[in-house]
Protein backbone atom coordinates (compact mmCIF):
# COMPACT_ATOMS: atom_id res chain seq x y z
CA UNK A 1 0.00 0.00 0.00
CA UNK A 2 1.71 3.37 -1.28
CA UNK A 3 -0.01 6.10 1.17
CA UNK A 4 2.08 7.86 3.37
CA UNK A 5 1.47 7.46 7.24
CA UNK A 6 0.91 3.52 6.83
CA UNK A 7 2.22 0.35 5.39
CA UNK A 8 1.94 -3.29 5.71
CA UNK A 9 -1.13 -5.14 5.67
CA UNK A 10 -0.21 -6.26 2.07
CA UNK A 11 -1.89 -9.95 2.74
CA UNK A 12 -5.17 -8.91 4.40
CA UNK A 13 -5.46 -6.53 1.03
CA UNK A 14 -4.39 -9.34 -1.19
CA UNK A 15 -7.67 -11.55 0.50
CA UNK A 16 -9.87 -8.96 0.29
CA UNK A 17 -8.91 -8.37 -3.39
CA UNK A 18 -9.66 -11.87 -3.40
CA UNK A 19 -12.69 -12.06 -2.16
CA UNK A 20 -14.12 -9.32 -4.44
CA UNK A 21 -12.74 -11.65 -7.63
CA UNK A 22 -13.89 -14.89 -6.15
CA UNK A 23 -17.98 -13.45 -5.52
CA UNK A 24 -17.31 -11.38 -8.61
CA UNK A 25 -16.06 -13.72 -11.28
CA UNK A 26 -17.60 -17.42 -9.60
CA UNK A 27 -20.31 -16.39 -8.17
CA UNK A 28 -23.68 -18.98 -8.77
CA UNK A 29 -25.22 -17.19 -12.08
CA UNK A 30 -24.33 -17.20 -15.59
CA UNK A 31 -20.87 -15.35 -16.49
CA UNK A 32 -21.87 -11.94 -18.11
CA UNK A 33 -20.02 -12.16 -21.53
CA UNK A 34 -19.06 -8.18 -22.76
CA UNK A 35 -21.88 -8.13 -25.61
CA UNK A 36 -24.22 -9.23 -22.71
CA UNK A 37 -23.54 -5.98 -20.73
CA UNK A 38 -23.42 -3.79 -23.81
CA UNK A 39 -26.40 -4.67 -25.07
CA UNK A 40 -28.75 -4.96 -22.30
CA UNK A 41 -26.97 -2.21 -19.95
CA UNK A 42 -26.04 0.60 -22.97
CA UNK A 43 -26.89 3.14 -20.68
CA UNK A 44 -24.41 2.26 -17.69
CA UNK A 45 -22.27 1.64 -20.44
CA UNK A 46 -22.56 5.20 -22.51
CA UNK A 47 -22.13 6.89 -19.31
CA UNK A 48 -19.02 5.43 -18.52
CA UNK A 49 -17.83 6.30 -21.56
CA UNK A 50 -18.26 9.82 -21.21
CA UNK A 51 -17.40 10.31 -18.02
CA UNK A 52 -13.53 8.11 -18.99
CA UNK A 53 -13.18 10.04 -21.82
CA UNK A 54 -12.96 7.39 -23.62
CA UNK A 55 -15.41 5.56 -26.41
CA UNK A 56 -15.37 2.33 -26.68
CA UNK A 57 -18.47 0.11 -25.86
CA UNK A 58 -16.52 -2.84 -24.94
CA UNK A 59 -14.11 -1.36 -22.63
CA UNK A 60 -16.36 0.19 -20.50
CA UNK A 61 -18.62 -2.92 -20.39
CA UNK A 62 -15.82 -4.76 -19.25
CA UNK A 63 -15.02 -1.93 -16.97
CA UNK A 64 -18.41 -2.39 -15.38
CA UNK A 65 -17.98 -6.04 -14.93
CA UNK A 66 -14.92 -5.57 -13.58
CA UNK A 67 -16.66 -2.61 -10.81
CA UNK A 68 -19.69 -4.72 -9.76
CA UNK A 69 -21.63 -2.09 -11.71
CA UNK A 70 -20.69 0.90 -10.05
CA UNK A 71 -20.28 3.52 -12.73
CA UNK A 72 -17.35 5.73 -11.14
CA UNK A 73 -14.96 2.90 -10.50
CA UNK A 74 -15.91 1.97 -14.26
CA UNK A 75 -14.75 5.37 -15.27
CA UNK A 76 -11.59 5.24 -12.34
CA UNK A 77 -10.67 1.87 -14.89
CA UNK A 78 -11.22 3.07 -17.58
CA UNK A 79 -8.97 6.54 -17.62
CA UNK A 80 -6.38 4.11 -16.21
CA UNK A 81 -5.81 2.33 -19.22
CA UNK A 82 -6.57 4.90 -21.53
CA UNK A 83 -3.42 6.75 -20.02
CA UNK A 84 -1.43 3.98 -21.20
CA UNK A 85 -2.49 4.25 -24.70
CA UNK A 86 -0.82 6.74 -27.28
CA UNK A 87 -2.52 9.12 -28.97
CA UNK A 88 -2.55 8.46 -32.79
CA UNK A 89 -4.19 12.03 -33.98
CA UNK A 90 -6.54 14.17 -33.21
CA UNK A 91 -9.46 14.37 -35.88
CA UNK A 92 -10.42 16.44 -37.99
CA UNK A 93 -12.86 19.09 -36.67
CA UNK A 94 -16.23 17.22 -36.72
CA UNK A 95 -19.18 19.26 -38.10
CA UNK A 96 -21.89 18.20 -35.56
CA UNK A 97 -24.83 18.86 -38.38
CA UNK A 98 -23.04 15.38 -40.19
CA UNK A 99 -24.76 13.31 -37.02
CA UNK A 100 -27.14 10.80 -38.41
CA UNK A 101 -29.66 10.79 -36.04
CA UNK A 102 -31.31 7.62 -34.26
CA UNK A 103 -33.30 10.23 -32.30
CA UNK A 104 -34.18 13.94 -32.51
CA UNK A 105 -36.80 16.22 -30.62
CA UNK A 106 -37.19 19.68 -30.63
CA UNK A 107 -39.25 20.35 -27.48
CA UNK A 108 -39.40 24.27 -28.01
CA UNK A 109 -41.19 24.07 -31.57
CA UNK A 110 -43.86 21.58 -32.78
CA UNK A 111 -43.00 21.92 -36.62
CA UNK A 112 -38.81 21.98 -36.62
CA UNK A 113 -36.71 21.27 -39.93
CA UNK A 114 -37.17 17.38 -40.13
CA UNK A 115 -38.49 15.07 -37.82
CA UNK A 116 -39.61 15.23 -34.37
CA UNK A 117 -37.95 11.64 -33.95
CA UNK A 118 -38.71 9.60 -30.21
CA UNK A 119 -36.30 7.10 -31.65
CA UNK A 120 -35.61 4.20 -28.27
CA UNK A 121 -37.10 6.30 -25.46
CA UNK A 122 -39.12 5.67 -22.55
CA UNK A 123 -40.20 9.09 -21.76
CA UNK A 124 -43.65 8.88 -22.17
CA UNK A 125 -43.76 5.66 -20.72
CA UNK A 126 -45.24 4.61 -17.12
CA UNK A 127 -43.17 3.13 -15.10
CA UNK A 128 -44.07 0.00 -13.77
CA UNK A 129 -41.54 -2.19 -12.62
CA UNK A 130 -41.36 -5.32 -14.62
CA UNK A 131 -40.47 -8.26 -12.85
CA UNK A 132 -40.61 -11.36 -15.43
CA UNK A 133 -39.49 -14.90 -14.48
CA UNK A 134 -37.36 -15.32 -17.41
CA UNK A 135 -36.63 -14.70 -20.56
CA UNK A 136 -39.66 -12.90 -22.78
CA UNK A 137 -40.77 -14.79 -25.96
CA UNK A 138 -38.76 -14.22 -29.11
CA UNK A 139 -39.60 -10.47 -30.35
CA UNK A 140 -41.58 -10.66 -33.48
CA UNK A 141 -39.74 -9.75 -36.50
CA UNK A 142 -38.69 -6.08 -36.62
CA UNK A 143 -40.49 -4.18 -39.68
CA UNK A 144 -37.75 -4.17 -42.31
CA UNK A 145 -39.87 -2.98 -45.40
CA UNK A 146 -37.60 0.04 -46.82
CA UNK A 147 -39.45 3.23 -46.42
CA UNK A 148 -37.89 6.15 -48.33
CA UNK A 149 -36.29 8.64 -46.75
CA UNK A 150 -34.56 11.81 -46.98
CA UNK A 151 -31.80 13.51 -46.13
CA UNK A 152 -33.14 15.53 -44.08
CA UNK A 153 -35.10 12.94 -41.69
CA UNK A 154 -31.80 11.53 -41.36
CA UNK A 155 -29.44 14.76 -40.79
CA UNK A 156 -32.42 17.47 -40.12
CA UNK A 157 -31.62 21.00 -39.89
CA UNK A 158 -30.43 22.52 -36.67
CA UNK A 159 -33.02 24.31 -34.20
CA UNK A 160 -30.58 27.02 -33.57
CA UNK A 161 -30.36 27.34 -37.73
CA UNK A 162 -34.01 28.16 -37.48
CA UNK A 163 -33.64 31.15 -34.51
CA UNK A 164 -30.88 32.77 -36.48
CA UNK A 165 -32.64 32.84 -39.97
CA UNK A 166 -35.77 34.80 -37.67
CA UNK A 167 -32.65 36.99 -36.11
CA UNK A 168 -34.13 35.54 -32.75
CA UNK A 169 -30.57 34.72 -31.19
CA UNK A 170 -27.63 36.39 -30.30
CA UNK A 171 -24.34 35.78 -32.14
CA UNK A 172 -21.53 34.70 -30.83
CA UNK A 173 -19.45 33.00 -33.43
CA UNK A 174 -15.73 33.79 -33.13
CA UNK A 175 -13.96 35.09 -36.12
CA UNK A 176 -10.50 33.85 -34.84
CA UNK A 177 -10.07 30.10 -34.62
CA UNK A 178 -8.60 29.51 -31.19
CA UNK A 179 -6.89 26.27 -30.16
CA UNK A 180 -9.00 24.03 -28.08
CA UNK A 181 -7.75 23.76 -24.42
CA UNK A 182 -6.83 19.91 -23.50
CA UNK A 183 -7.63 19.20 -20.45
CA UNK A 184 -6.41 15.89 -20.19
CA UNK A 185 -2.76 17.66 -20.00
CA UNK A 186 -3.28 20.93 -18.88
CA UNK A 187 -6.28 20.67 -15.71
CA UNK A 188 -8.51 23.43 -16.69
CA UNK A 189 -8.71 26.02 -13.82
CA UNK A 190 -10.83 29.36 -13.78
CA UNK A 191 -10.50 31.44 -15.46
CA UNK A 192 -10.91 29.10 -18.38
CA UNK A 193 -11.27 29.41 -22.29
CA UNK A 194 -15.07 28.35 -23.38
CA UNK A 195 -13.25 24.63 -24.93
CA UNK A 196 -11.90 23.87 -21.57
CA UNK A 197 -15.51 24.12 -19.94
CA UNK A 198 -17.18 21.94 -22.32
CA UNK A 199 -14.48 19.45 -22.70
CA UNK A 200 -14.49 19.26 -18.57
CA UNK A 201 -18.70 19.39 -18.95
CA UNK A 202 -18.27 16.59 -21.63
CA UNK A 203 -16.50 14.14 -19.34
CA UNK A 204 -18.02 15.24 -15.91
CA UNK A 205 -19.75 12.69 -13.71
CA UNK A 206 -23.30 12.80 -14.99
CA UNK A 207 -25.12 13.31 -11.12
CA UNK A 208 -22.62 16.17 -10.27
CA UNK A 209 -23.41 18.07 -13.47
CA UNK A 210 -27.33 18.04 -13.64
CA UNK A 211 -26.88 18.40 -9.38
CA UNK A 212 -25.23 21.57 -10.40
CA UNK A 213 -27.56 22.50 -13.05
CA UNK A 214 -30.38 22.14 -10.69
CA UNK A 215 -28.26 24.47 -8.06
CA UNK A 216 -27.87 26.83 -10.97
CA UNK A 217 -31.66 27.17 -11.48
CA UNK A 218 -32.90 26.78 -7.56
CA UNK A 219 -30.30 27.02 -5.87
CA UNK A 220 -28.37 30.12 -3.18
CA UNK A 221 -26.92 31.59 -6.00
CA UNK A 222 -29.38 34.00 -7.60
CA UNK A 223 -28.99 33.48 -10.81
CA UNK A 224 -32.20 33.55 -13.10
CA UNK A 225 -33.33 31.49 -15.52
CA UNK A 226 -36.27 30.74 -17.94
CA UNK A 227 -35.50 27.61 -19.21
CA UNK A 228 -36.34 26.11 -22.69
CA UNK A 229 -34.77 22.97 -24.21
CA UNK A 230 -34.24 23.51 -27.99
CA UNK A 231 -32.86 20.22 -29.06
CA UNK A 232 -31.87 16.57 -27.98
CA UNK A 233 -30.62 14.52 -30.63
CA UNK A 234 -28.48 11.26 -30.17
CA UNK A 235 -27.09 9.81 -33.24
CA UNK A 236 -23.90 8.72 -34.77
CA UNK A 237 -21.10 11.54 -36.33
CA UNK A 238 -17.99 10.17 -38.61
CA UNK A 239 -14.54 10.82 -37.06
CA UNK A 240 -11.71 11.64 -39.61
CA UNK A 241 -8.20 11.88 -39.98
CA UNK A 242 -5.38 13.19 -42.24
CA UNK A 243 -4.69 10.33 -44.69
CA UNK A 244 -1.24 9.70 -43.76
CA UNK A 245 0.12 9.38 -47.61
CA UNK A 246 -2.61 11.65 -49.17
CA UNK A 247 -2.71 14.32 -46.57
CA UNK A 248 -6.99 14.14 -47.23
CA UNK A 249 -9.43 13.52 -44.64
CA UNK A 250 -10.48 9.53 -44.23
CA UNK A 251 -13.28 8.58 -42.31
CA UNK A 252 -11.99 6.08 -40.09
CA UNK A 253 -15.39 5.33 -38.15
CA UNK A 254 -18.15 6.51 -36.46
CA UNK A 255 -18.91 7.27 -32.78
CA UNK A 256 -22.55 8.09 -31.03
CA UNK A 257 -23.77 11.25 -29.48
CA UNK A 258 -25.98 13.31 -27.59
CA UNK A 259 -26.23 16.60 -28.47
CA UNK A 260 -28.50 19.32 -26.68
CA UNK A 261 -29.15 23.03 -27.07
CA UNK A 262 -30.90 24.98 -24.45
CA UNK A 263 -32.28 28.53 -24.95
CA UNK A 264 -32.03 31.37 -22.46
CA UNK A 265 -34.25 34.55 -22.28
CA UNK A 266 -32.28 36.87 -21.66
CA UNK A 267 -33.41 39.51 -19.20
CA UNK A 268 -29.82 41.05 -17.85
CA UNK A 269 -29.75 44.69 -18.35
CA UNK A 270 -26.68 44.68 -20.30
CA UNK A 271 -28.12 41.96 -22.47
CA UNK A 272 -29.95 41.94 -25.46
CA UNK A 273 -33.41 41.35 -24.56
CA UNK A 274 -34.86 41.17 -28.29
CA UNK A 275 -32.97 37.90 -28.78
CA UNK A 276 -32.25 34.53 -26.83
CA UNK A 277 -29.01 33.40 -25.92
CA UNK A 278 -28.61 29.36 -26.77
CA UNK A 279 -26.33 27.19 -25.08
CA UNK A 280 -24.40 24.16 -26.19
CA UNK A 281 -23.94 20.39 -24.90
CA UNK A 282 -22.40 17.37 -26.08
CA UNK A 283 -21.30 13.95 -25.20
CA UNK A 284 -20.05 10.09 -25.56
CA UNK A 285 -22.96 7.55 -25.70
CA UNK A 286 -26.77 8.31 -25.34
CA UNK A 287 -26.34 10.33 -22.28
CA UNK A 288 -29.84 12.64 -22.26
CA UNK A 289 -29.51 14.34 -18.61
CA UNK A 290 -25.59 15.06 -19.02
CA UNK A 291 -26.07 16.49 -22.63
CA UNK A 292 -29.16 18.41 -21.08
CA UNK A 293 -27.24 19.91 -18.17
CA UNK A 294 -24.27 20.89 -20.00
CA UNK A 295 -26.21 22.94 -22.89
CA UNK A 296 -27.98 24.83 -19.72
CA UNK A 297 -24.46 25.47 -17.95
CA UNK A 298 -22.83 26.55 -20.80
CA UNK A 299 -25.36 29.23 -21.39
CA UNK A 300 -24.88 29.91 -17.46
CA UNK A 301 -21.55 30.23 -17.17
CA UNK A 302 -21.39 32.80 -19.91
CA UNK A 303 -23.67 35.03 -18.18
CA UNK A 304 -23.05 34.44 -14.20
CA UNK A 305 -19.78 32.21 -14.54
CA UNK A 306 -17.36 34.31 -13.08
CA UNK A 307 -20.08 37.09 -10.89
CA UNK A 308 -20.77 34.20 -8.90
CA UNK A 309 -19.15 31.19 -7.66
CA UNK A 310 -20.48 29.14 -10.91
CA UNK A 311 -17.34 28.53 -13.11
CA UNK A 312 -15.42 27.33 -10.17
CA UNK A 313 -18.13 24.83 -9.20
CA UNK A 314 -18.27 24.10 -13.10
CA UNK A 315 -14.27 23.34 -13.39
CA UNK A 316 -13.59 22.10 -10.16
CA UNK A 317 -16.29 20.11 -8.53
CA UNK A 318 -18.31 18.05 -11.36
CA UNK A 319 -15.23 15.70 -12.16
CA UNK A 320 -15.82 12.21 -10.75
CA UNK A 321 -12.53 11.08 -10.16
CA UNK A 322 -11.78 14.28 -8.47
CA UNK A 323 -14.19 14.13 -6.06
CA UNK A 324 -15.01 10.62 -5.48
CA UNK A 325 -11.06 10.11 -5.36
CA UNK A 326 -11.03 12.65 -2.40
CA UNK A 327 -13.64 10.78 -1.07
CA UNK A 328 -12.60 7.42 -1.26
CA UNK A 329 -9.25 8.46 -0.13
CA UNK A 330 -11.06 9.20 3.37
CA UNK A 331 -11.07 5.32 4.02
CA UNK A 332 -7.36 4.71 3.99
CA UNK A 333 -5.55 4.95 7.43
CA UNK A 334 -5.55 8.39 8.80
CA UNK A 335 -4.13 7.00 12.12
CA UNK A 336 -1.13 9.66 11.98
CA UNK A 337 -2.94 12.90 11.14
CA UNK A 338 -5.99 12.04 13.52
CA UNK A 339 -3.20 11.14 16.40
CA UNK A 340 -1.72 14.32 15.82
CA UNK A 341 -5.10 16.20 16.24
CA UNK A 342 -5.90 14.54 19.28
CA UNK A 343 -2.18 15.36 20.64
CA UNK A 344 -2.47 18.78 19.77
CA UNK A 345 -5.81 19.06 21.42
CA UNK A 346 -4.19 17.02 24.89
CA UNK A 347 -1.27 19.66 24.49
CA UNK A 348 -3.97 22.45 24.68
CA UNK A 349 -6.16 21.18 27.46
CA UNK A 350 -2.51 20.57 29.31
CA UNK A 351 -1.66 23.85 28.91
CA UNK A 352 -4.87 25.29 29.94
CA UNK A 353 -5.07 23.46 33.08
CA UNK A 354 -1.16 24.00 34.19
CA UNK A 355 -2.02 27.64 33.56
CA UNK A 356 -2.64 29.49 36.76
CA UNK A 357 -6.15 30.84 37.40
CA UNK A 358 -8.71 31.86 34.02
CA UNK A 359 -7.27 32.80 31.02
CA UNK A 360 -6.66 36.40 30.46
CA UNK A 361 -6.73 38.08 27.04
CA UNK A 362 -3.66 39.43 25.62
CA UNK A 363 -3.59 43.00 25.60
CA UNK A 364 -4.87 44.75 21.97
CA UNK A 365 -2.21 44.36 19.39
CA UNK A 366 -0.03 42.14 20.67
CA UNK A 367 0.16 38.48 19.44
CA UNK A 368 -1.12 35.44 21.48
CA UNK A 369 0.57 33.19 23.09
CA UNK B 1 -15.37 -4.44 -63.03
CA UNK B 2 -15.65 -2.62 -59.66
CA UNK B 3 -15.85 0.91 -59.62
CA UNK B 4 -12.89 2.29 -58.51
CA UNK B 5 -12.98 4.43 -55.23
CA UNK B 6 -10.63 7.21 -54.34
CA UNK B 7 -7.79 5.86 -51.58
CA UNK B 8 -9.74 7.71 -48.91
CA UNK B 9 -12.56 5.84 -49.35
CA UNK B 10 -11.10 2.75 -49.43
CA UNK B 11 -10.06 3.36 -46.47
CA UNK B 12 -13.13 4.22 -45.11
CA UNK B 13 -14.99 0.94 -46.24
CA UNK B 14 -12.10 -1.07 -44.76
CA UNK B 15 -12.14 -0.08 -41.93
CA UNK B 16 -16.12 -0.56 -41.58
CA UNK B 17 -15.55 -4.12 -43.11
CA UNK B 18 -16.05 -7.21 -40.70
CA UNK B 19 -12.17 -8.51 -39.24
CA UNK B 20 -13.16 -11.88 -41.05
CA UNK B 21 -13.64 -10.61 -44.66
CA UNK B 22 -10.03 -8.62 -43.85
CA UNK B 23 -8.09 -11.66 -42.68
CA UNK B 24 -9.27 -13.88 -45.45
CA UNK B 25 -9.06 -11.36 -48.20
CA UNK B 26 -5.78 -10.34 -46.50
CA UNK B 27 -4.10 -13.92 -45.99
CA UNK B 28 -5.06 -14.95 -50.22
CA UNK B 29 -2.69 -11.92 -51.21
CA UNK B 30 -0.03 -12.49 -49.20
CA UNK B 31 0.00 -16.60 -50.43
CA UNK B 32 2.31 -15.66 -53.34
CA UNK B 33 4.83 -14.81 -50.96
CA UNK B 34 4.85 -10.76 -52.09
CA UNK B 35 7.18 -8.97 -50.40
CA UNK B 36 5.81 -7.48 -47.06
CA UNK B 37 6.83 -5.45 -44.27
CA UNK B 38 5.55 -3.93 -41.57
CA UNK B 39 6.56 -0.32 -41.03
CA UNK B 40 4.16 0.07 -38.54
CA UNK B 41 2.88 -2.97 -36.09
CA UNK B 42 -0.82 -2.62 -35.40
CA UNK B 43 -1.11 -0.39 -32.33
CA UNK B 44 -3.91 0.45 -30.16
CA UNK B 45 -4.47 4.00 -29.47
CA UNK B 46 -6.49 6.45 -29.19
CA UNK B 47 -7.87 9.72 -31.66
CA UNK B 48 -9.59 12.71 -30.06
CA UNK B 49 -12.66 14.16 -31.23
CA UNK B 50 -12.54 17.62 -32.26
CA UNK B 51 -15.65 19.09 -31.94
CA UNK B 52 -16.76 22.53 -33.83
CA UNK B 53 -19.50 23.24 -32.02
CA UNK B 54 -22.37 25.53 -33.74
CA UNK B 55 -22.78 28.41 -31.12
CA UNK B 56 -19.38 29.94 -31.25
CA UNK B 57 -18.11 27.91 -34.12
CA UNK B 58 -15.48 26.98 -31.45
CA UNK B 59 -13.18 23.55 -31.40
CA UNK B 60 -13.38 21.57 -28.32
CA UNK B 61 -11.86 18.45 -27.47
CA UNK B 62 -15.13 16.03 -26.30
CA UNK B 63 -12.66 12.95 -25.88
CA UNK B 64 -10.56 9.89 -26.83
CA UNK B 65 -11.80 7.55 -29.53
CA UNK B 66 -10.24 3.45 -29.05
CA UNK B 67 -8.78 3.11 -32.28
CA UNK B 68 -5.92 0.90 -34.06
CA UNK B 69 -3.70 1.73 -37.00
CA UNK B 70 -1.47 -0.24 -39.02
CA UNK B 71 1.17 0.06 -42.46
CA UNK B 72 2.78 -2.07 -44.37
CA UNK B 73 4.75 -2.05 -47.74
CA UNK B 74 4.41 -5.01 -50.03
CA UNK B 75 6.26 -5.47 -53.23
CA UNK B 76 7.14 -1.78 -52.57
CA UNK B 77 4.06 -0.02 -52.45
CA UNK B 78 2.79 1.16 -48.87
CA UNK B 79 -0.34 0.72 -47.34
CA UNK B 80 -2.41 2.45 -44.16
CA UNK B 81 -5.51 1.47 -42.05
CA UNK B 82 -7.32 2.82 -38.92
CA UNK B 83 -9.93 1.63 -37.86
CA UNK B 84 -12.18 1.74 -34.31
CA UNK B 85 -11.66 -0.55 -31.75
CA UNK B 86 -9.27 -2.39 -30.35
CA UNK B 87 -8.46 -5.85 -33.28
CA UNK B 88 -4.94 -5.48 -34.39
CA UNK B 89 -5.19 -8.36 -36.92
CA UNK B 90 -8.29 -6.23 -38.67
CA UNK B 91 -6.47 -3.44 -39.31
CA UNK B 92 -2.74 -5.39 -39.95
CA UNK B 93 -4.65 -7.32 -42.60
CA UNK B 94 -6.86 -3.40 -43.94
CA UNK B 95 -3.35 -2.05 -44.14
CA UNK B 96 -2.00 -5.20 -46.28
CA UNK B 97 -5.63 -4.64 -48.53
CA UNK B 98 -4.75 -0.93 -48.90
CA UNK B 99 -1.61 -2.01 -50.26
CA UNK B 100 -2.84 -5.16 -52.46
CA UNK B 101 -4.97 -1.99 -54.11
CA UNK B 102 -2.62 0.61 -54.46
CA UNK B 103 0.07 -2.04 -55.93
CA UNK B 104 -2.24 -3.32 -58.45
CA UNK B 105 -1.53 -6.77 -57.53
CA UNK B 106 -3.74 -10.05 -58.60
CA UNK B 107 -6.21 -9.45 -55.84
CA UNK B 108 -6.74 -5.35 -55.95
CA UNK B 109 -10.07 -6.13 -58.08
CA UNK B 110 -11.03 -8.56 -55.20
CA UNK B 111 -10.50 -5.66 -52.37
CA UNK B 112 -12.26 -3.47 -54.44
CA UNK B 113 -14.75 -6.04 -54.89
CA UNK B 114 -14.91 -6.02 -50.82
CA UNK B 115 -15.03 -2.26 -50.67
CA UNK B 116 -18.10 -2.53 -52.73
CA UNK B 117 -19.70 -5.27 -50.50
CA UNK B 118 -19.18 -3.27 -47.58
CA UNK B 119 -20.36 -0.21 -49.07
CA UNK B 120 -23.88 -1.86 -50.07
CA UNK B 121 -24.08 -3.54 -46.40
CA UNK B 122 -24.12 0.19 -44.98
CA UNK B 123 -26.86 1.19 -47.48
CA UNK B 124 -28.75 -1.91 -46.26
CA UNK B 125 -28.19 -1.66 -42.56
CA UNK B 126 -29.30 2.32 -42.92
CA UNK B 127 -32.15 1.09 -44.61
CA UNK B 128 -33.31 -1.54 -41.78
CA UNK B 129 -32.47 1.13 -39.30
CA UNK B 130 -34.85 3.71 -40.76
CA UNK B 131 -37.56 1.13 -41.44
CA UNK B 132 -37.38 0.56 -36.98
CA UNK B 133 -37.32 4.57 -36.50
CA UNK B 134 -39.40 5.94 -38.65
CA UNK B 135 -42.48 4.54 -36.85
CA UNK B 136 -41.48 6.99 -34.16
CA UNK B 137 -41.44 9.60 -36.12
CA UNK B 138 -44.30 12.24 -33.79
CA UNK B 139 -46.79 15.28 -34.45
CA UNK B 140 -47.69 15.89 -31.01
CA UNK B 141 -51.34 18.14 -31.47
CA UNK B 142 -51.38 21.81 -29.46
CA UNK B 143 -54.11 22.06 -27.16
CA UNK B 144 -55.26 25.47 -27.63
Amino acid sequence: MGYSGARGGLEAILAAEDLVRRARDHAAAPWAPTEQITARFRLAVDRVMGEAGLHHEDTSAAALRQAEGDPLEASHLVRAHRSRLPRLAVSEPVDPDEMVVLRRIVPAFREPDGPQLLGRTTDYTGRLLEQPSGPPAPAPKPDTEVRERTEEQRRPGRFLDLLRKLDLVVDHRRVDDPEPVDITRTPARPPAERSAALASMARAETGALVALWYRSILGPDGDIHEVTLGEVRHGRLPLRVRHPHTGNPVCVGRFRVTEAEAIEDLDGADEDRSRFDVGYGLCFGHNERKAIAMANLDVANRRFGRTGPLEQLLLLTTDGLDSGGFLEHLKLPHYVTFRSMVERKQAMRAAAEAAEGPRVAEPAGQECR
Amino acid sequence: MTQVVSREQRCGLLADAEPDELRALADECLADGGDVRVLVGPEVGFVTAQIREPVAAERFLLGDVLTCRAEVELDGHRGWAMRLGDDRAAVLAAAVLDAEAEAGRPHAEAVHRLCAHVAGRRADRDDAEWAELAPTVVEFEELT
